[in-house]
């Protein structure tokens, strides 16, 4: 048991090693803008992965959640002169609180039933910021003041990295105390868990109410950050690019789910020749490793190079 | 408001409601046999509309053939899908059926719509229609390509239910949709009439998006809303449920008609027009899960 942790921390050590460095090699500001996004999206896809892979609920209605996030934050500084921080706080807020009220009205609901269910909540939200102009200015974008103002590239990729490492160490935290175990009874058997005495109900509310939250907070950090935010952030394109990012790298784990995001937006910009193709190949690449290797890819490596460390020792 | 703009709204509703109506109902048989909701079902409209557009347009056949064509198309897309994807499910091959069924759909639905936005190109396409010209009833006009559309679809959907009802295939799909097991004990190949009903409901989206396809033009996201209309649609009308699809169809086509109606502002209103449908989804999941015509099942 000491060995299998001491392996885990000295693999997410290496990790932040590599993050931390990787600007150091050199790169253009356009890869560390590149990276920048990509931390982004593995904030979204871990998210999305602390309620797929660990309660096993399905929810369409990640991207919007994202968007409400920004949405909230930027509209917030502007009208209400909030600093940004404040801005992000209240996006988290609201994604959170939202979250937490359809995780309660979709209690009764399951698997194919829950997923159309956050289709129509993300589609009303998406529809709802596109035809309110007045405020939102609609498919024209919302200009959201910057998150620091006259920061390089630099600044914001440490300070993404930092926020990103962050928040894992909180899913990790979550999910390693009693209530991951909570969410994993919920996931394997939701009878056998409130016949134990697990409270379903508030831990599925609140699943829900902690992914929506990380998510929020994912979109509120992107609004200051490009500074330029649509409704489209909220489509289901969007949403089945998380999908794929969380599959690939391996949606039963928040670091490699996290991980499929960095890589596939590293890709995504790397094979820029290819054009929509990517995102076919993308697609493509979701469906086999959901057939053959519902680890995904990091929960593959992982497993392999455990293996090797036992036959060696 | 006049009787003429009344009854306006009215066939306006009906037609839209028709093609709603066949694209919910192959989604409809497929959760029936299968137990999935093909969340690619929009996908295989819009292939539909372009299997259409390539008939008739690049290859230059006529139009009637056109749809027969696409129908044909995408029932052998449909059971390759199945074979592929779904059938490793009922096998006992994947280690979470149901949360694979939902995510290997929704997947495939990216894959498809990227895919023709890379082939066919992003700009929209507009094939010849079944019928041109206009027929007026009265002071009312209907455009005739709507009215023909309309028509074949209102009679496809007979065509299925009639097959459903006393066809030897349509009786096994029935059968399997009531009991899986017990079909399989009085010796119907479970496996091959889920391949017949993934097949089938992909030829009935496919011929939706083929008679749509002149009206409203062919282009990649053409499916991602009328399949939200779907999804709709069955939840409404009990999923799995065929009668349920057909009359969940013709009150989402009115709800939508008239609900316009209710903001004054014409912009506003046409930019919320899609968002009614959705609260009666989300009404109907909450307040009956199981829908109009479907039965309680102890977990929703």
């Amino acid at each position: 048991m000491i060995r299998r942790n001491s392996f885990k921390a000295a693999g997410a050590a290496c990790l932040l090693l590599f993050f931390l460095g990787l600007p150091l090699l050199g790169l253009t500001d356009y890869w560390i803008y590149t990276l920048t996004i990509g931390f982004y999206y593995a904030l979204l896809a871990a998210s999305w992965s602390l309620l797929v892979g660990y309660v096993g609920r399905i929810s369409f209605a990640q991207a919007a959640m994202s968007g409400l996030g920004g949405y909230v934050s930027a509209l917030s500084v502007i009208h209400f002169n909030l600093p940004v921080a404040g801005g992000l706080l209240l996006g988290i807020l609201l994604a959170g609180l939202i979250g937490f009220a359809i995780g309660l009205l979709t209690l009764r609901l399951h698997g194919a039933y829950l997923g159309l269910t956050t289709i129509a909540f993300g589609e009303i939200l998406r529809i709802a910021i596109t035809a309110e102009h007045g405020v939102t200015e609609g498919s024209r974008g919302l200009q959201a003041p910057a998150l620091i103002p006259g920061g390089t590239q630099l600044d914001y990729y440490y300070l993404f990295l930092a926020i990103t490492v962050f928040s894992l160490l909180l899913m990790w935290l979550i999910l390693r105390s009693r209530i991951g175990l909570f969410f994993q009874s919920i996931r394997e058997d939701e009878d056998g868990a409130a016949s134990l005495g697990v409270d379903v109900t508030l831990w599925k509310a609140l699943a829900f109410a902690c992914s929506s939250a990380f998510a929020g907070l994912a979109g509120g950090l992107y609004a200051h950050f490009v500074q330029l935010i649509t409704p489209s952030m909220m489509s289901l394109q969007e949403m089945g690019f998380v999908l794929a990012m969380a599959v690939v790298g391996g949606f039963h784990n928040v670091l490699y789910a996290a991980l499929g995001g960095v890589m596939l937006q590293s890709l995504l910009e790397a094979l820029r020749a290819f054009g929509e193709w990517r995102l076919v190949i993308f697609g493509l690449l979701a469906i086999l490793m959901l057939r053959f290797a519902p680890n995904g890819l990091f929960g593959m490596l992982a497993d392999t190079l455990r293996k090797k460390g036992k036959s060696h020792g | 408001m006049s009787l003429l703009a009344i009854s306006e709204q009215a066939i306006n509703g009906l037609i839209v409601s028709t093609f709603y109506a066949l694209t919910a109902l192959g989604l409809a048989i497929i959760f029936g046999v299968l137990r999935i909701v093909n969340f690619a079902h929009g996908e295989l409209y819009m292939l539909g509309g372009y299997a259409y557009y390539l008939a008739v347009t690049a290859l230059g056949v006529p139009p009637v053939l056109g749809v027969v064509i696409a129908a044909c198309a995408l029932m052998a897309i449909g059971a390759l899908i199945e074979g592929l994807l779904i059938r490793p499910v009922h096998q006992g091959k994947v280690d979470r059926p149901e949360e694979y069924a939902i995510m290997v759909t929704f997947a495939l639905s990216i894959l498809l719509l990227n895919l023709a936005n890379s082939v066919f190109g992003p700009w929209p396409q507009r094939p010849a229609p079944l019928f041109r010209g206009r027929v007026e009833i009265g002071e009312l006009i209907i455009s005739g390509d709507r009215l023909a559309a309309a028509g074949t679809a209102v009679l496809l959907i007979s065509v299925v239910l009639l097959a459903l009802r006393f066809t030897w295939a349509g009786r096994a799909v029935r059968a399997v949709s009531q009991n899986r097991q017990a079909a399989e004990i009085y010796g119907i190949s479970v496996a091959r009439v889920g391949m017949i009903a993934f097949g089938v409901g992909a030829a009935l989206a496919g011929l939706a998006g083929a008679l749509i396809g002149p009206v409203f033009n062919v282009t990649p996201p053409m499916g991602v809303v009328p399949v939200i209309k779907a999804y709709i649609i069955v939840v409404l009308g009990g999923l799995g449920s065929i009668p349920g699809a057909v009359v969940g169809a013709l009150i989402l086509g009115q709800v939508e008609s008239f609900a316009t109606i209710l903001i004054p502002d014409p912009s506003r209103a046409l930019a919320y027009k899609d968002a009614y449908g959705l609260i009666v989804l989300i009404l109907v999941l909450l307040i009956r899960p199981q829908g109009l015509f479907g039965t309680r099942e102890r977990r929703a």
